[in-house]
């Protein structure tokens, strides 16, 4: 393991382009080596503006790409970044897809902007072609409109099994959630690990529908969404119970993550 | 072997070392200050603040921007004693190391020496006897009649105390709690319904975070210049009692209800960190219990749910009565 970064300087990086993907969400390529792991999330900031926890949305050396959605505060100012200005990256953090699931089937789902990891993993699959088995992607987004990376969904179509479904009817489209189409299509899960970035109510859908197959929760992973203030485990904010999400995940093991999830969840449906 | 110095000496001890030493005490106004007389010192009573800020100061500077120019600034080496520190605080400090990772605080850490004092008087809120607290300490005073008995923990306070004489006789004191923890296995009761009436109290205001000596939890933020040229991030102290401290980019906050983040104080406290660092990271100073404006105790309530209502839930329901 790498030791433990715990400092706060950012590093200035080139943005090469910027791809307007929708209304609210542009993928950014930034010319950097710094090559995150697949999973693995960047602090990406302006200065003067502040700092925001992104997942790396590519696996190369050259290059950072990174998925944006127009957000909040800081997302905001780097939507308006244009090819050829600076941003700021420190990391990456935590810890990534788990790569010792090689030799398995994969199957992958993705919710919207939860596309972002998981195109870091495809393309290190991509990358290590001949160590996973059988890939299976499922992408789910609200309209055609919202459809995230149509070339890169469009290039996997020829080297991998690949599922879109869209929320909203349109002609052409598979229609219904991930975990309608899941258990429609009845995948074989025997020797399979799943990987599942998104909403929290659509990985949990998806989790049952895997369930309902056969699949069981120390074969499903998640990959969380947290307020990853610092980066490294100091500064409390993206916990779970005992469990620090920029340090121990983003990606956790599904029987892991689980029960701490399911107890915060109890103590926000109190009436108050 | 312990050193001995007088009590009508300590102004004098105190004023020899700020010679070389920026010395930090309790004052009269309940908290920590840099002090340049030692008689504003209030050494008998355990401080509304603890000496958080002098580790991690609020609004500290992390790094500063000059142009597109981002340049890491360095924390002050100011050589620092606190003085005055009691069991409950050296132990926050052992805390916050754990915790704490960042150049800054290593840095304010390595220069700092921890003078503490034996608590002779806890008063109703505190409870430090249940939290098995360590010896901790550079330098450890205990009163005894005229004189201070003070234990040497550390090569670097064994050089202040180089001068003092040895002591005939060891005094080595156990602090007298008036509360008592005894049983904190509360993990299996996470979802009791009980801890619904401590949250329905709770006004979210965050006075036991501020007030907590290892509360650490932090927020980044970004400043800019007049000009807008220039900048600075800073770090500043963030609270889980309020919602903002969990909510992401688009608003979903985390812990949205009060229940869920009043649990996460009493939690992190006996729970989580001990799971992960083997020991409670509550160090019973009492500060969450003597803030609170709807005088929440949740100690009372881990008595309650493990069965130990009667040992002390009631005697402690007489001491806040009497306050």
């Amino acid at each position: 393991m790498m030791q433990k970064e715990t400092g706060y300087l950012p590093k200035r990086y080139n943005i090469k382009s910027v791809k307007e993907m929708t209304s609210d969400v542009k993928l950014l390529r930034v010319s950097s080596k710094i090559n995150p792991l697949p999973g693995q999330f960047i602090e990406v900031s302006i200065p003067g503006i502040g700092e925001c926890p992104l997942a790396s949305c590519s696996f190369n050396k050259d290059y950072v790409d990174i998925l944006l959605r127009n957000a909040g505060n800081t997302t905001s100012e780097i939507f308006k970044l244009k090819a050829g200005d600076k941003i700021y990256i420190r990391g990456p953090y935590g810890k990534g897809f788990p790569l010792e699931t090689c030799g398995k089937d994969i199957l992958l789902a993705a919710g919207g902007t939860g596309i972002a990891p998981v195109t870091s993993f495809i393309e290190y699959i991509e990358k290590n072609r001949k160590k996973f088995g059988k890939i299976t992607i499922y992408f789910g987004f609200r309209n055609k409109d919202y459809i995230l990376l149509k070339d890169k969904i469009l290039m996997w179509k020829k080297k991998f099994n690949i599922r879109l479904t869209l929320d909203q009817k349109s002609p052409g489209y598979l229609n219904g959630f991930i975990n309608q189409l899941i258990e429609k299509d009845h995948p074989n899960v025997e020797n399979s690990v799943a990987f599942i970035c998104g909403p929290e109510i659509m990985m949990k859908a998806i989790t049952k529908s895997l369930n309902s197959l056969g699949m069981k929760n120390n074969k499903i992973f998640w990959s969380m969404e947290r307020r990853m203030e610092c980066g490294f485990g100091n500064c409390g904010r993206c916990t779970i119970q005992d469990v620090y999400v920029c340090e121990n995940g983003p990606v956790f093991r599904y029987d892991f993550i689980k029960p701490r999830i399911e107890n915060e969840e109890h103590a926000n449906e109190v009436k108050e | 072997m312990q050193k001995v110095l007088k009590k009508k000496e300590l102004n004098n001890f105190i004023k020899e070392l700020m010679s070389n030493y920026e010395i930090i005490a309790p004052v009269k106004n309940g908290k920590f200050e840099i002090i340049k007389d030692p008689s504003n010192m209030e050494l008998g009573k355990i401080t509304i603040v603890p000496a958080k800020e002098f580790f991690l100061p609020e609004g500290e500077t992390l790094i500063e921007f000059k142009g597109k120019k981002v340049i890491k600034t360095h924390p002050e080496n100011k050589k620092r004693i606190i003085f005055g520190m009691r069991k409950c605080d050296l132990n926050a400090v052992k805390i916050m190391d754990s915790i704490i990772k960042d150049e800054n605080y290593l840095s304010r850490r390595k220069n700092t020496i921890l003078m503490g004092i034996f608590c002779e008087h806890p008063d109703e809120y505190c409870f430090c006897n249940s939290m098995e607290l360590e010896d901790y300490y550079d330098l450890l005073f205990y009163p005894e009649d005229d004189k201070y008995y003070i234990s040497v923990g550390s090569e670097k306070g064994k050089k202040l105390v180089a001068k003092l004489p040895e002591a005939k006789k060891e005094i080595i004191r156990i602090i007298k709690n008036f509360k008592r923890v005894p049983d904190k296995s509360i993990e299996k009761h996470y979802r009791n319904k009980i801890w619904e009436s401590d949250a329905n109290r709770c006004l979210s205001c965050a006075a036991c975070t501020i007030n907590c000596p290892t509360c650490t939890c932090f927020e980044i933020y970004d400043e800019l210049s007049p000009d807008l040229k220039n900048g600075t991030r800073k770090r500043g102290a963030a609270s889980c009692q309020l919602k903002s401290f969990s909510t992401v980019a688009g608003g979903k906050a985390f812990r949205n209800s009060r229940l869920a983040r009043f649990k996460q104080f009493v939690y992190h406290k006996i729970v989580y960190y001990k799971k992960r660092n083997g020991r409670y990271m509550c160090v019973g100073c009492g500060r969450c219990l003597r803030a609170c404006p709807p005088k929440i105790d949740w100690t009372d309530t881990i008595n309650i749910l493990t069965g130990m209502k009667n040992h002390d839930a009631k005697r402690n329901r007489v001491s806040a009565k009497k306050v």
